[in-house]
């Protein structure tokens, strides 16, 4: 390092350094063309010249995702069931939970009145089907995002320290991983009292190593950059370089990692709650079929029960795989940019 | 410069994750809908006649001084001999280990005289030694009185003169003397054990005993095996074996019941039995259950010492909110819709069908269901509604209760939710706690209210005493046989009555008050008497004892009579039915074609990108 090493404009602190560290990130295409500067008819300010790069890094983002077919497909799906199951409190009301006001006899086959047929208490089976839609995407989204989380400050960490600490954090990592996720969050869900928050927290606690590994990567690589080095010669400190530098480059492998990480973590939910370890009061979709296998559906042959939530499952897991597999292409150019 | 020395790893790889979820997805989807089966054995298809039976609820041990489950003493009935026996067709007391019995005139002293033909399996004739042997460590050793103890308590001594007589003294009358449901075990085997406490009776096969089976292996959770007892004195046992095998998912065991795995299958849930009734070599029991099913309240638990413990809630204590909880519970609508009619109204204690003690409250004392009439009673007891809604006690402490509900239960799940909506009307919150095993919380007072149920025998006497005083834990460390802490003055004194009351008309006279004294205390509320929902295959048991005779139960039977009489059918092969399949492939059809569909989809996706990609 010697002093001919060019040096940041003069009049800005150190905290500008996320000007360059966003711009030439490794995932957001490097060699493209600069935004283009904010337009010249007015001064152009900081925050506004943010904002402007900000706003064409959307637009560039969505651009490339319009391109895949799948990945619109999954967005379209979600969307779908996304504004099903916000609006489920105008069309089906939380009344369809209510077993005293059971508008139907027991176990009806598919009807006109019951699209999907009703349960045992003689709710309507479509009803639950959007009303549990809520609960398994509530708990798809805060358990991959507390797990995401827990496994960004992990990895973060584990990268930017480095030596003997970041072995000891990857060793306690290593240790999660190769732990049976499924088995571990059994364990976590039957010790502590049956809630929703007790099914987030189990997955959230148990699916974190992938993202910590990735993300520690990632942090090394971004360290080794020289406008890392750059900033710690300004005097940045440990948290600014994480805060400011390193996270920012991390968020796409973030986001990538959290849309795929829904997927996994509605089926764990729906695995949990269909193995009666989730709250039996609130309707899920792995609650439904486990009140279905209560009520003796499967040896029934009672189909239209056991079906909906069954494909419900698969279909959002897809939905978000999909999308989160697209959003994976766009922001890492290794993969398949050309498409 | 600095160089770039390491280089940011592929972000995994996107295409295994991609599969592994598609993997996943799939194998969720499938395991939802497909029947889990159980890692069953299916390897010894030995040569004879097998009866299998599918069983869900664990051993909690195969010591007959310890066990107290239904499916343990199930066992213990066919393992053992008891004293005496109940007739199948009406259940009168007729002989079983004793051919007859003699009271004295005070009916202090009871003489039995023991059968000469039963043997122990291991060759060793039973005495009446062996019988003086099993009660009096039962009155010696506490350990020892921990199942059966309530019928031991009243005996000042037992004695053997001779190898057929036993002599029985009496402190006081006592009712059960002719019901005496206690194993008896072979002295010569059972005077080598320690701790009576901790020794489970499952490390030695085969068990020694003179039942009409002998018990031959048993594995924890999946299966009791028992052979037949050639010599028994009764005749043995038709089938050449006797299976319990353990199926923790009742669809499992319907599965393997259409598959001719399993001979009968008990606990069926209103749609199996529906499903069932309309198969080919399926036959579906639906009987009078001997079973109570209550919602018990924590009276507040104490110890024998009078040391309080658990944690329940306070404002149970008050009479008043127990009365209205149990006023807002709808019986007539839990029966039609959880059990679907498969099960009658609660009453009293005692199901009705023991109609010499079946109790039914008097119009006046009846707590029918109306829930303003609950409202109005918490309202005078001081419960108000607050701003939001909720009762509030005096005390500031909202009436937010706990229920304690078996996580294998379907019933008490779906239970639970009415009685959340009932009383969330009335302003009282409801938490169901489901768990696998309640007897931990249970046992320490942890828990506001409860499902409970037992099964009754012919003679009441056990489940009465398991609410009097006497059977408290003796500290708040042990346990006792207590089943939910009532300690009740008025009870005991009934009960001690009923005891020594030896005119059956006068006994079933305070039997009834007992009951009607439990009622009142709001302590036990009887919501329904559950119908036994069984179904057995009708090619492999040709014939089979019920109890009574006439629409009567096969599982869970006073006496060994099923299993016992159970007459296998000639072509006793497995009979595959096609149909349940079929069944199974319309529910995976939809699921495996959206599955395959998906998958195929993907695959071409990703080898269309492929070269892109790595």
């Amino acid at each position: 390092m010697t002093s001919t090493e060019p040096t940041a404009p003069s009049g800005t602190t150190a905290s500008s350094g996320t000007t360059p560290a966003t711009e030439s990130s490794p995932a957001t295409a490097p060699g493209k063309k600069k935004p283009p500067p904010a337009t010249a008819s007015t001064p152009a300010t900081k925050s506004s010249l943010t904002w402007a790069r900000r706003r064409s890094t959307v637009a560039r983002f969505w651009a490339s995702y319009r391109t895949r077919r799948a990945g619109l497909l999954g967005l379209a799906g979600l969307a779908l069931i996304a504004l099903l199951a916000l609006t489920a409190p105008w069309t089906v009301g939380a009344d369809v939970q209510s077993v005293t006001q059971a508008p139907g006899t027991a176990l009806e086959p598919p009807s006109a009145e019951f699209p999907l047929g009703t349960d045992q208490f003689g709710r309507s089976l479509l009803g639950l089907l959007i009303w549990g839609a809520r609960i398994s995407l509530l708990v798809g989204l805060l358990a991959a995002v507390l797990s995401v989380a827990i496994g960004t400050l992990v990895g973060i960490i584990a990268g930017h320290y480095g030596g003997w600490f970041s072995t000891v954090v990857m060793r306690i990592t290593d240790w999660f991983l190769v732990m049976p996720t499924l088995v571990l969050a059994i364990v976590l869900a039957t010790v502590m009292s049956r809630s929703m928050w007790t099914v987030v927290l189990a997955i959230g606690v148990t699916s974190w190593p992938t993202t910590a590994r990735l993300v520690r990567a990632q942090t090394i690589a971004v360290e080794s950059r020289p406008y890392i080095e750059r900033a710690t010669a300004l005097g940045g400190g440990h948290g600014h370089v994480m805060g400011r530098h390193v996270l920012p480059n991390v968020m796409p492998l973030v986001l990538a990692q959290t849309t795929l990480g829904i997927s996994t973590a509605i089926l764990t939910e729906a695995t949990l709650a269909f193995l009666g370890l989730g709250d039996p009061t609130v309707v899920s979709w792995g609650g439904m079929l486990q009140d279905a296998r209560d009520a003796g559906a499967v040896s029934s042959g009672h189909w239209w029960y056991l079906a909906p939530p069954g494909i419900a499952i698969a279909l959002v897991a897809l939905a978000f795989t999909l999308c989160g597999r697209a959003v994976e292409s766009v922001l890492n150019p290794k993969l398949g940019v050309s498409r | 410069m600095v160089m770039v020395t390491k280089a940011p790893p592929r972000s995994a790889s996107a295409a295994h994750r991609a599969l592994r979820l598609l993997l996943a997805a799939g194998v969720t989807a499938v395991s939802l809908v497909a029947v889990p089966g159980t890692a069953a054995a299916e390897d010894d298809k030995s040569a004879g006649n097998t009866l299998t039976v599918a069983v869900s609820q664990s051993i909690d041990s195969l010591s007959p001084f310890l066990a107290q489950k239904l499916t343990s003493t199930s066992i213990h009935r066919l393992a053992y001999e008891y004293l005496t026996n109940y007739d199948a067709k009406d259940a009168r007391t007729i002989p079983g280990l004793a051919t007859a019995w003699t009271p004295s005139a005070d009916k202090l002293t009871w003489t039995y005289t023991i059968r000469e033909n039963s043997t122990w399996s291991d060759g060793k004739p039973a005495t009446a030694e062996d019988a003086a042997w099993t009660f009096n460590k039962m009155m010696t050793d506490p350990n020892a009185a921990t199942a059966n103890g309530s019928f031991t308590a009243n005996f000042a001594q037992v004695t053997a003169p001779d190898a057929k007589t036993l002599v029985i003294r009496l402190k006081k009358p006592q009712a059960t003397m002719t019901a005496l449901d206690v194993p008896i075990v072979p002295k010569h085997v059972w005077e080598k054990v320690g701790d009576f406490s901790k020794f489970n009776n499952d490390k030695q096969f085969p068990i020694v005993g003179n039942g009409p089976f002998v018990i031959t292996d048993f594995k924890v959770d999946q299966y009791i095996k028992l052979k037949p007892n050639k010599t028994f004195w009764r005749g043995a046992p038709k089938f050449d074996e006797l299976v319990f095998k353990y199926y923790k998912d009742g669809d499992a065991a319907v599965a393997a019941l259409q598959k001719g795995e399993v001979s009968f299958v008990p606990n069926l849930t209103p749609a199996q039995a529906a499903a069932l009734g309309t198969q080919k070599n399926i036959k579906v029991n639906d009987a009078p259950g001997r079973r109570f099913y209550a919602l018990a309240t924590n009276p507040g638990a104490k110890a024998q010492d009078g040391k309080a413990f658990g944690n329940g809630h306070k404002a149970l204590l008050d009479p008043e909110v127990r009365k209205a909880l149990f006023l807002a519970v709808d019986r007539t609508t839990l029966v039609d819709k959880v059990f679907q009619g498969h099960a009658v109204e609660g009453e009293g204690y005692i199901p009705p069908r023991f109609g010499s003690y079946f109790w039914k409250p008097e119009t006046g004392q009846k707590r029918t269901y109306d829930p303003a009439e609950a409202a109005k009673v918490l309202d005078a007891a001081g419960y108000r509604k607050n701003a939001d809604g909720k009762r509030v006690g005096k005390d500031g402490r909202p009436l937010d209760f706990r229920i304690l509900c078996h996580a294998t239960d379907p019933n008490d799940k779906a239970v639970g939710k009415y009685l959340q909506e009932w009383w969330g009307e009335l302003g009282v919150g409801l938490k169901v706690e489901c768990l696998d095993s309640v007897s931990d919380p249970w046992v320490k007072g942890d828990y506001d209210l409860a499902f409970d149920g037992w099964s009754v025998n012919p003679d009441p006497d056990y489940v009465l005493s398991i609410h009097t005083c006497g059977t408290l834990p003796e500290t708040p460390k042990d346990s006792g046989a207590t089943d939910n802490f009532i300690c009740d003055r008025q009870f005991d004194g009934l009960y001690a009555q009923q005891a020594v009351e030896y005119d059956a008309a006068k006994r079933a006279d305070l039997v009834k008050r007992m009951q009607s004294r439990l009622y009142d205390t709001g302590y036990m509320n009887i919501m329904a008497y559950p119908n036994a929902l069984e179904a057995y295959r009708t090619d492999q048991i040709k014939s089979i004892t019920t109890m009574p005779e006439a629409g009567g139960n096969l599982w869970g039977q006073d006496g060994y009579w099923s299993w016992w009489s159970a007459v296998p059918a000639a072509s006793a092969s497995e009979g595959e039915s096609s149909g349940s399949s079929t069944n199974i492939w319309l529910i995976l059809g939809p699921a495996a074609i959206v599955l395959v569909a998906v998958g195929v989809w993907t695959a071409r996706r990703r080898r269309s990108t492929a070269d892109d990609r790595e």
